[in-house]
This record gives C-alpha cells, structure tokens and sequence, in this order.
C-alpha cells in the first residue's frame, strides 16, 4: 500500500484491519453504502480506538484513491488492491 | 435578515446556523468583553413537545484574532450532550421546573467548554456545564428568570459563560425589506411603492417575540489582548481584537439501520460563519454564500469586490428615483469604495474618525473588530459610529444598534467622506432608515450578563 496523505500509523494494511469497518464504495460522484456494520458514533479523539468506527470512501477508482475517515481525522490512501476488494463486494 | 438563514445550504440546517454576533463592553463589567453567539434562530415559542436546543453533533466556536493576521488566537469551543431522564414520557417536563436539578425536567442539555490557543493546544476549562430548559411556558416554569441566572457559570480560568435559550433581540423589516428593497417609512418614494401608497408606512419587526440560542462568553480583557495588556491605548494596535463565530458538523454521517446509532465520523467541516451582521447576506452573491460560510476569515479577500462595488449600492438609485443621485454619480466610477473595504474587511485606520481606530492589520477579513479601549458609551446612539458613539458598530456591536439603518447609510455613501472629504452624500443616505430599534423588541434587555432578554414563554407566544 502506497500512502498519497498522511501515513498510516503502522504501514497501512494492518492499521486498517485493527478496526472495524464501515465501506462506502463510490465510482464517479456518486457513493453508496455496501456495508454496515457496528453503527454507533465515533469518539471525539482521534486516538488509536480500536472499537471506533472507520469509514471508507472509494475517491477514484481508477487511481485506486481511498479516503478514511476516523475519528476526527481523514487519511487519504492508494490501494488498488483493496479498491477491488470494495468492488467486488458491492457487486461491480 | 443579520444572518438567520443568509445562505441556501445552512437555512435547511437551522441548529448550526449562527444569526447574530454581538462583541462589546458593558457598564457593568468594564473590564471585560462580552462575546455573544446566536444560533438556532427563528424559533416558536410554542414549540412542544419537542422544544429547541444545541446540536449535539455540531461543534460551535468563538474565535478571535488578536493580531490582526485574520487567524485564531483564542478559540473557545462549544460541545453539547443531551440526556433524558426518563424514556417512558413523550413530554419535555413532567411537573414544573423550579430548578435546574428538578427530576421533572426530561429532557437537559449540558456542555463541555474548550479553549485553543493559536497553537492549537486545547484546554478543557468546563466539562459539564448545564443549560436551563426552554422557557416552556409559566405554568411549567415559573420563575424562568431565577432559573436561567442559575445557568450563568464562572469559570475557574476566570471567563463568565452561559449557554441556552433568549430571545432574539435583532430587529429588522424583512418583509419590507425582501419585497423589493422597500423601507417603510419610505415606501411611497419606492420605484413601485409610490404607485401603491401616498403615505410613510410604520417597520414592522419580523423577529419580534420569536427565540434563539445564545452561546455568551464574557473574558478579562487581558485575556483576550495581545501581550495580556491589563491596559491599553486606543490608538494601539494591540487594543482591537478580531471576533467571528462558526459552526461545523463532522463531514460523515451513516444512519444507523433498524434503531442502530448513527455513524458520525472525519474531521470538522465549517458549515455556518458570521463576523459582521449582514456581511453575507446583502453582500454576498447567492452563487457564492455556501463556499464563504465553508471558509475561515482569512480567505475572505476572495469577496472584496462584492465590497468594493456592493449590489445594493446600485439598486437604491433605481428604486428610490431622485433620491439617491450622488450615489448613482459614485457607482458610475466604478472606484473601490474603500470606506466599505476598510469598515467591512480591515477596520478603519488611525486617523480617520477623530480618537478612534479598529484596525489591527492589512488582512481582507470579515471580523467584528472592537477597540476594546473605548469605554462603554454614556448614552448608546443606535446608529453606532455613524451617529458619532464610538463604541457602537462597526466598533464591535451592542445589542440595541440597529446594523441595519448603519448599513443601509453606509452603503447608501453616508461613509464615502471618510476617505473622500470632496464627495458629498445624499441627503436620504443620512436619513434613511427602517423604522425600528430596540424598542421593537417585545423583551426588555438585562442589565448583567447574559444581557440577551429572558425567553419569550411557549403559553403566551404566540397569542
């Protein structure tokens, strides 16, 4: 995983699977949601919580672009690997 | 209206948007400046069962610069969390409230309070401040006023502050003033009015006996001026603080599904701004209010056209023939108009109004600026520095000024001397104004902090 905002803490992939969660796959302008799960509100902080929610926008599919949102904060990502994943999921 | 629902985007979202800023120096408490953010505005009294209150997903701010660079120097941040008593009750109270603990209050709100320095370090000054109830009616509350003062709070780092339920002390004729740029007391000089009507009309205040939520700071001088000065001279720079207010709600939000809490989650995005009363609503185009209320004051020099050559300047000599001529000459050079640049976006400079300034910078921004050396007025004139009292608008705000007529007169040229002693105003652009004050306001101020009048109650408003 190659990192175009901040880095994640750890090297990305396993800062991503510590926590739940919540994808939101988008193509072009439009987002829906493909999972839900764990619904509850996110802590103010944006420490390292582990039982908070994380929710992922699928920027660009062609760059591979992800935006994570946790906590008070938004990381923006590249993973193609991982944008096929969300795809895939969402049945496209 | 100052700003209550000024732009497209935040009039649907009524508990972040912020419709009045008041920044001033009181008589009671010389020493200190009194801060106050309105927000939630517009609202019934009569408004049962579910009665207004703070956002608890929106975080609301108090910003002010004391520098001059249109950037926070103090932040004071505003959280709120509601809590139910009792979930077996559709009702907000199930008795009187007769104090701020009464088990028959339902449903409370409380607040934690936050200051940043310009650094960004957070101090948590207050965790679980109380607000009072809304003033539901005087069958279940009857002593509203001793209620509300028990909400007043004083901090331990030395701040006053309350948070909670007043009503809207701003008076304005937005029926008028919406029905084609028509005043009243002048409607039969109107382009169309004067058609309709052969005589003056009487203003009508639109927001009388209507409720907001107030959030009121009251701070130390030294608190908020540069270098922590007990004292200061007006023609110091470091006298003139800069105020604005915002209000922000985290950029995502999932509904929950089947009862399931929502999912509230990213970084604050602003979605409500207000320094100045009327800055974006007469001045900014409609095309451009959402982005100026998503930006911070320092990118504000993206709006100085629509100061320099305002669309209202150029309507009042069409609808109102013959009476605006001087104006219609000025609007013809296309020139700046540098008094509205330096009213509106870096305060007038040292030398303009004899012993007076509340410049702090050459930084475009939409700031309330208040000198916080000029004492409290004497006798407040409504018309503020226009009507010769230094210590009303534009310097800072008080509650009774009537924004509205100053910034009718200024816009209208009555301003224009000030950096153009050759340009002489209208006669109507000294005299034009709604036809309304303080007077209009069916609540009498306080005369201590929080100063914003007691609520209008839900069982005689309205009637």
């Amino acid at each position: 995983m190659s990192s175009i905002g901040n880095p994640a803490p750890d090297g990305g992939a396993s800062w991503l699977s510590r926590r739940r969660l919540l994808a939101l796959a988008a193509t072009g302008a439009g987002v829906s949601v493909v999972s839900v799960t764990g619904l509850s509100l996110a802590s103010e902080s944006s420490g390292d919580d582990d039982g908070a929610p994380l929710v992922i926008s699928l920027r660009d599919v062609r760059n591979g672009t992800i935006d994570v949102f946790s906590g008070e904060s938004v990381r923006t990502i590249t993973d193609k690997k991982l944008v096929d994943s969300l795809l895939r999921a969402a049945g496209r | 209206m100052s700003s209550h629902r000024e732009a497209p985007e935040i009039s649907k979202d009524p508990v972040a948007d912020s419709s009045d800023l008041y920044a001033f120096i009181s008589h009671d408490e010389p020493d200190s400046v009194t801060i106050i953010a309105n927000y939630v505005p517009l609202q019934i009294p009569a408004s049962g069962p579910n009665f207004f209150e703070f956002g608890d997903d929106v975080l609301y701010e108090i910003h002010i610069d004391t520098n001059g660079d249109a950037r926070p120097d103090i932040t004071y941040q505003f959280r709120f969390r509601t809590e139910l008593r009792n979930n077996r009750t559709f009702l907000y109270n199930t008795g009187q409230i007769e104090s701020l603990d009464s088990e028959n209050w339902n449903r409370r709100q409380f607040y934690s309070v936050t200051r940043l320095d310009s650094r960004g370090k957070r101090t948590e000054l207050a965790g679980r401040l109380q607000c009072p109830p809304c003033n539901v009616g005087t069958i279940s509350i009857p002593d509203y006023a001793g209620l509300a003062e028990d909400a007043v709070h004083k901090l331990k780092s030395g701040e006053k502050v309350f948070a909670g339920q007043r009503a809207d002390a701003f008076f304005v004729d937005l029926g008028s003033i919406f029905d084609l740029g028509t005043l009243r007391p002048f409607q039969n000089k109107h382009l169309v009015g004067q058609k309709l009507f052969n005589f003056a009309g009487k203003a009508v205040n639109a927001t009388d006996r209507t409720n907001v939520h107030s959030i009121a700071l009251q701070i130390p001088l030294h608190m908020v001026r540069r270098g922590g000065r007990n004292r200061v001279g007006v023609k110091d720079a470091g006298a003139v603080i800069g105020v604005w207010t915002s209000a922000s709600r985290r950029q995502v939000e999932v509904r929950g599904k089947k009862g399931d809490g929502d999912v509230v989650v990213g970084p604050q995005v602003q979605v409500s701004r207000l320094g100045n009363p009327l800055f974006n609503e007469v001045i900014v185009p409609m095309a451009e209010k959402d982005k100026w209320n998503s930006l911070p004051p320092s990118e504000d020099k993206r709006f100085a056209e629509f100061v320099a050559n305002p669309e209202l300047a150029a309507l009042l000599p069409v609808l109102y023939p013959g009476l605006f001529d001087n104006l219609a000459a000025l609007n013809k050079t296309r020139q700046p108009r540098a008094d509205l640049l330096a009213i509106l976006l870096t305060g007038i400079p040292d030398g303009v109004i004899d012993g007076f300034q509340n410049s702090a910078g050459r930084v475009q921004a939409d700031m309330l600026r208040l000198n916080t050396a000029v004492p409290p007025a004497a006798h407040e004139n409504a018309f503020g520095v226009v009507g010769g009292d230094i210590a009303g608008f534009p310097n800072g705000r008080r509650i009774a000024d009537d924004v509205v007529s100053i910034s009718l007169r200024a816009i209208a040229g009555a301003t224009v001397p000030l950096v153009d002693p050759r340009f002489k105003p209208d006669a109507a652009a000294t005299a034009v104004e709604q036809g309304l004050s303080i007077k209009n306001v069916s609540a009498k101020l306080l005369g201590k902090f929080p100063f914003l009048p007691t609520p209008f109650d839900g069982l005689n408003n309205p009637s």
